[in-house]
């Protein structure tokens, strides 16, 4: 499937948040579990999204 | 002699937006008129709050330690949470469903979620009022005694939060209808910005349930005392500062285009990223929030103060690209001078003079806010007057006279009335920001001095400068002149939304769609040197900031504070 601008627009914003839970899941010393907690919320909700846009794609009626 | 030549709308013409909400169904209306109410309560209610502070802040008032708390408690409970808030979810809500031309879909879900909104903020008054104050941050340390009020308060912002998530999801699912239906391939730049907007209101939702469901359990006897509040509250309050911003700018977008019939000439797709660099720039602008721990390493403290400096960035990219358009579009209608094009924006619409003077007191907000977010400075000022000083700005002149804008469009199309005295109240905007200006002066100079943040009674047994009361006392006067001009613009909202009488004239528009010139045959530069005037400003403010700190004989390094 192509990938229109919407979809990676999603994506990147996914790959950001996930990125930045990330480095705060893996480095402990920074001390703020609550980053990962919200940026990886955000992230599996912007994967989400990317998945419904991916579906709305494929429901659609083609004209 | 500058000069522009523009099709005035003619009487009772109506654009895209306005026709779609007037044809929205009955139960929509209702919904959207239920929440445009609760909101406005908000923000009367955060309006008289805050003018009775200010006045006690310089001198003209006294009261009581707990009685003052509890009045700035109403105050940043009722404006920053439940007005900004309930104004939010209804314009996603109200502009998806003009978006889909049919209405909002998931409808039910969208009642809950208002059901759930009001039910917070009913909570939140009622502790706010009647429980230990806590501020607008909740710390349950000031109520480490008193676990129902933590606990109520917690309840408030999490009813609020699922009620943000569950008219999200109505917004998200409204848009979605005409790719469904195969009428739309791909988002307009509104819906994807409503799209990445109902996204980013599910995200806040999240960092306030992480922020607040820890005291809700610890007031059940569920779990430890949440002592980690004061990060916790970092989080939510980063999202806090774009989510409405986010908000501003799409309503520019969509007034712009009401207002004048411009579009962006840059193109859908460069508007689209500009809406999603909201959301990358999010996380990582989130760390000089932490500035005031005194536990953070030096090496965050240098990533956080390289990485905050685009933390303005899609918001200056959005006023460029709105600027340009309409520089563009008005020399292509003939439009001549370096500033002269202004001239031709229907000022005499009040939606427009209230969107004007909001760019103003944006300019003006982003300029200090850059000088507190210095690594060096953040410390010293974060709990002094410096923070209200600059942030009214934001709250009062750029979102709040943004989404008065949006409602003198929006009402009279939702319930046939019409917008009270619009000569009248395209006035107060211009009276607004010169209240918000000796306000905002008179703070900011008072933070630089020490004046402290949330202490009432700043005469320090006689020993305080004796500047402070005469610079609090000009606070107090610049409160007075937004906070009444302010009312003058709610009580017109209000006046319209409860108007039943269709009136023939309507707010004056101009059209700029088609100009004879052709767009882009002259440059537009003023939105460009709007941003680099800026950036010079901020260099300005902050190496004058660095000297009168310097030249301060005694400096006091505050800590643990949320700003």
């Amino acid at each position: 499937m192509k990938m229109n601008e919407e979809l990676w627009l999603v994506v990147v914003i996914a790959a950001v948040w996930a990125v930045l839970a990330a480095v705060y899941a893996l480095i402990p010393s920074l001390g703020m579990p609550g980053y990962v907690r919200v940026w990886g919320g955000g992230a599996v909700l912007f994967l989400i999204l990317a998945g419904v846009l991916v579906a709305v794609s494929r429901k659609a009626p083609r004209g | 002699m500058d000069s522009i030549s523009t099709s005035v709308a003619r009487v009772g013409s109506r654009s895209r937006l306005t026709a779609r909400v007037a044809a929205l169904p009955g139960t929509d209306k209702a919904l959207l008129a239920l929440l445009f109410g609760a909101a406005l309560l908000a923000l009367v209610l955060g309006l008289v709050g805050g003018f009775v502070t200010a006045l006690a802040r310089a001198g003209a008032l006294a009261f009581f330690p707990d009685d003052a708390y509890r009045l700035l408690t109403l105050h940043g409970v009722s404006v920053f949470f439940y007005w900004l808030y309930l104004i939010q979810a209804v314009l996603m809500l109200v502009l998806a469903a003009a978006e889909n031309g049919r209405g909002l879909a998931l409808r039910p879900l969208a009642w809950t979620g208002a059901t759930l909104m009001l039910a917070g903020f009913g909570a939140s008054e009622w502790i706010s009022a009647t429980g230990t104050p806590l501020l607008y941050d909740g710390s349950p340390e000031l109520a480490a005694d008193d676990p129902r009020s933590v606990g109520f308060f917690a309840l408030g912002y999490l009813l609020l939060s699922a009620g943000l998530v569950a008219s999200a999801v109505s917004g998200i699912a409204t848009v979605l209808q005409p790719r469904l239906r195969g009428e739309a391939s791909e988002f307009t730049s509104i819906g994807f910005a409503l799209f990445a907007w109902a996204g980013f209101l599910v995200v806040s939702a999240i960092a306030a349930t992480n922020a607040f469901l820890p005291g809700l359990l610890w007031s059940l006897g569920a779990g430890p005392f949440p002592a980690d509040h004061g990060t916790e509250w970092h989080i939510l309050f980063h999202n806090l500062h774009y989510l409405p911003l986010m908000a501003t700018v799409l309503v520019w977008y969509v007034l712009s285009e009401q207002l004048t019939g411009v579009k962006s000439i840059h193109g859908a797709r460069l508007s689209k990223i500009v809406f999603a660099a909201y959301l990358v720039f999010v996380p990582p602008t989130s760390l000089y929030h932490m500035f005031l721990e005194p536990n953070l390493s030096e090496s965050v403290r240098v990533i956080g103060s390289l990485l905050s400096l685009f933390v303005s960035v899609p918001t200056l990219a959005a006023f460029a690209i709105i600027v340009s358009s309409l520089e563009a579009s008005a020399r292509a209608h003939g439009a001549t001078g370096f500033f002269g094009w202004m001239r031709g924006l229907p000022w005499r619409n009040p939606a427009m003079a209230n969107m004007g003077w909001a760019v103003v007191n944006m300019m003006l907000g982003i300029t200090f806010a850059f000088v507190l977010i210095q690594e060096k400075l953040a410390p010293m000022l974060s709990d002094t007057f410096f923070v209200p000083g600059y942030f009214h700005f934001f709250a009062v002149g750029v979102l709040t006279q943004t989404f008065l804008a949006a409602l003198m469009v929006i009402l009279p199309a939702l319930g046939g009335g019409t917008l009270w005295r619009p000569e009248l109240l395209r006035c107060m905007p211009a009276l607004v920001t010169i209240g918000l200006l000796v306000f905002g002066a008179a703070g900011i100079a008072a933070g630089f001095m020490g004046v402290p943040r949330r202490v009432f009674d700043i005469g320090y047994d006689g020993i305080a400068p004796a500047a402070w009361p005469v610079l609090m006392a000009l606070v107090g006067i610049g409160a007075t002149i937004f906070a009444i001009a302010l009312s003058v613009s709610v009580y017109g909202v209000v006046r319209t939304m409860l108007s039943l009488r269709p009136s023939l004239e309507q707010a004056p528009v101009v059209d700029w769609r088609t100009g004879s010139r052709g767009v882009g045959a002259a440059p537009a530069w003023t939105g460009p040197l709007s941003v680099a005037a800026l950036v010079a400003a901020m260099y300005v403010f902050t190496i004058v900031a660095f000297q009168l700190i310097q030249s301060s004989p005694i400096i006091a390094i505050g800590g643990g504070h949320g700003h």
